[in-house]
């Protein structure tokens, strides 16, 4: 599919969030806008403590804005409270971690039902999805290894597949290949091509310029405002 | 995606959410939390220690005091719950003047009268019958054959009243005691030490110069020895033969002399026990006092001794119930020491599982989800606990009464009772750690390294 021709999945609307440190209050995100497109692949720069991380964490729900509204899908996030914003996250995102982020008791298998589980899916279902996902990131011969077992591609590997299968609107990825050597990293960029050619849409905090070369939407931000938005 | 089909997919969603607490869930909760545990075997081993210790110590510590409760009521049970016993005992002070004293030693006059036995007979209502004995230490000779045994001068009811069965022959007669008559009835001991080939019955026995006709044999079992021990008048109970009392007193007399360490020590006792049966169980307390009453005005010194078995057995009873407290006591300080283990490794579990707790939160986890999983671990490990704590508390008191040789009862509450507590413990030290991983910032938690 690629270009700008989804429905909105997500927008930002003059977003501020402010940390209190102690006495004094600090601005990170002085108002930011933004509408994210279904199908969309988005790259998001920006030097460091440009707001980026903090943008990733209200878009992602782990953190609500202080001021503006933030609509995913159709819902409005910034009255939900604590249970509402985790039946979101679970239900409607995907979460690539920099540091991939598994839990190291559980196999590729486990890890991959994982928000399945809290979505309240049966176990053959999250089975058979969890199979299937293995299978197209290419695990399936792992699928009873544990975390540990695995390099750091096939780890971020289980972590796409994870955030694949409860089917979300949005793929958030922090730093996807911030970790890996540059064959690992080339082939997760190639199955994230692969997702964003089969119509998934993708979000993604970087300092690469290999990955934001790939996305159809670079944002850069400076000092918590939007500096640059542009489709090549 | 169209935003209708999204709606579907969303509702589709929702429509799973009506199933969270099911079994299933519960199933796979449980099994994460069996992993968490298991991967750290030791640690969790150790941290259950103290649940271990206290419900073993709970159940152990239950059977032993019910084991000796049971005994201890057997006991006073055997000796006649309706019984009140009476016993001649040697006041100290008069043993001190005769030893003071120069020349023939003074008969010591002590202990219980006829008179005694017919004023409680006659005033104290309530009391059905009085079974007075002498007892008298003798050579008792078959042949070449003898023994140093109690010689017990008593009535006919002396057997019922203290569940004391024959093993062969018959007790005397009421016959046998008007007429002074020289018939002798054998404990289980005596017959065997004096008979050791022949059946006693119908053969004599010789008691100093005096030859009597064995009648019956008593059985060993079933003679409580308990009452005697603590009046302190007589040896090993079991070894006594019986004549009648009209007989021991005029064969024997009512003095007696014996060679003691400082030269010769005679006494006077005209009745060495009484068995008094009460009608009522109910008011055998109140008629103890009345006797007791009674003695005191009728007695200058102390000579005595009364014994109320029901006293004794309410008074195990109240032990009974102290030693439980006691033992609940420590049993609860161990289960409160198991459970502040069981907080603290589970606190620490927290701490070092911050990160997951944030990734689960990012995949979906509410505040209960994490909850439950803490809880449930922390409920497993006192469970666990609970459950070796039971078995270990179960073979425990196998093991003293086959070493000690001590009456021990395992009633099936102490177990479960204990095993319950446990699993509650894991709930009340579980929750706060539970509460402070679900009241992480998922963000702070992702970030934990």
């Amino acid at each position: 599919m690629g270009g700008s021709s989804g429905n909105t999945v997500a927008r930002l609307q003059d977003i501020r969030k402010s940390y209190d440190m102690g006495t004094m209050s600090v601005e990170v995100l002085h108002g930011i806008s933004l509408d994210f497109e279904s199908g969309d692949y988005i790259t998001i720069m920006g030097p460091s403590g440009c707001g980026k991380s903090t943008l990733m964490n209200i878009l992602g729900c782990l953190d609500q804005p202080t001021t503006g509204t933030y609509f995913l899908g159709d819902e409005d996030t910034s009255q939900m409270n604590d249970d509402d914003l985790s039946q979101i996250r679970g239900a409607r995102l995907g979460f690539i971690f920099q540091s991939y982020n598994l839990i190291q008791q559980l196999n590729v298998l486990e890890n991959i039902e994982m928000p399945l589980f809290y979505q309240g899916y049966g176990e053959s279902e999250s089975h058979e999805i969890a199979l299937q996902l293995a299978e197209r990131v290419g695990l399936a011969d792992r699928v009873d290894h544990k975390p540990f077992e695995l390099s750091g591609g096939q780890q971020q590997r289980v972590a796409i597949a994870r955030a694949l299968s409860v089917d979300p609107l949005i793929i958030l990825a922090d730093e996807p290949t911030g970790n890996l050597d540059s064959k690992s990293g080339a082939e997760i960029l190639n199955l994230f091509d692969e997702l964003h050619s089969q119509g998934k849409t993708l979000i993604m905090v970087t300092h690469s310029d290999e990955l934001a070369e790939r996305s159809s939407r670079r944002i850069r931000l400076h000092d918590g405002l939007v500096e640059s938005d542009e489709r090549p | 995606m169209s935003d209708l089909s999204l709606e579907a997919s969303l509702a589709n969603q929702r429509g799973r959410q009506q199933s969270r607490f099911n079994l299933l869930r519960f199933k796979k909760i449980t099994q994460v939390g069996i992993k968490s545990i298991y991967s750290h075997g030791l640690r969790s081993l150790l941290t259950v220690l103290g649940i271990v210790i206290g419900v073993a110590a709970v159940i152990a510590m239950l059977a032993v005091s019910e084991g000796a409760s049971f005994e201890a009521q057997q006991q006073f049970r055997d000796l006649g719950a309706s019984n009140i016993l009476l016993k001649s005992v040697k006041p100290a002070e008069v043993e001190e003047t005769s030893r003071q004293g120069f020349g023939p030693p003074q008969a010591i006059v002590y202990g219980l009268t006829n008179a005694d036995i017919r004023t409680i007979q006659d005033t104290i209502p309530g009391v059905n019958n009085v079974i007075a004995s002498r007892i008298v230490k003798k050579n008792v000779w078959n042949l070449g054959l003898n023994m140093n045994t109690d010689v017990v001068g008593t009535t006919i009811d002396y057997p019922i009243s203290r569940n004391y069965n024959l093993r062969s022959g018959r007790f005397f007669t009421q016959t046998e005691v008007r007429d002074h008559a020289n018939v002798v009835v054998l404990s289980d001991e005596v017959a065997s030490v004096l008979f050791p080939i022949d059946n006693p019955l119908g053969k004599t026995i010789r008691i100093d110069s005096d030859y009597y006709n064995v009648v019956g044999i008593m059985e060993s079992e079933g003679f409580s020895n308990l009452g005697q021990n603590q009046a302190g008048s007589s040896n090993a109970a079991p070894s006594r033969i019986f004549i009648p009392i009209t007989s021991s007193r005029s064969r024997f007399g009512e003095t007696t002399t014996r060679q003691t360490a400082g030269g010769m020590e005679s006494e006077t006792v005209e009745l060495h026990e009484a068995i008094i049966q009460v009608e009522d169980q109910e008011t055998v307390i109140q008629v103890g006092e009345v006797i007791e009453q009674i003695l005191e005005r009728r007695h200058r010194d102390v000579d005595y001794a009364i014994e109320v078995p029901l006293a004794l057995l309410r008074q195990a009873e109240q032990s009974a119930l102290r030693d439980q407290i006691v033992a609940g006591a420590i049993a609860g300080i161990s289960l409160l020491v198991g459970g502040i283990g069981i907080m603290n490794i589970m606190l620490a579990s927290v701490t070092e599982r911050t990160r997951e707790i944030g990734i689960r939160r990012a995949l979906g986890a509410k505040k209960r989800d994490i909850i439950t999983q803490f809880l449930i671990e922390a409920v497993i490990l006192s469970g666990v606990g609970g459950l070796i704590g039971v078995v270990l508390g179960v073979t425990i008191p196998f093991f003293i009464s086959l070493f000690w040789g001590m009456t021990t009862i395992v009633t099936p509450v102490a177990p479960i009772l204990a095993f319950s507590i446990s699993a509650l413990i894991g709930v009340i030290f579980g929750i706060y750690p539970s509460m402070r991983a679900a009241d992480m910032d998922p963000v702070e938690a992702l970030r934990h390294e």
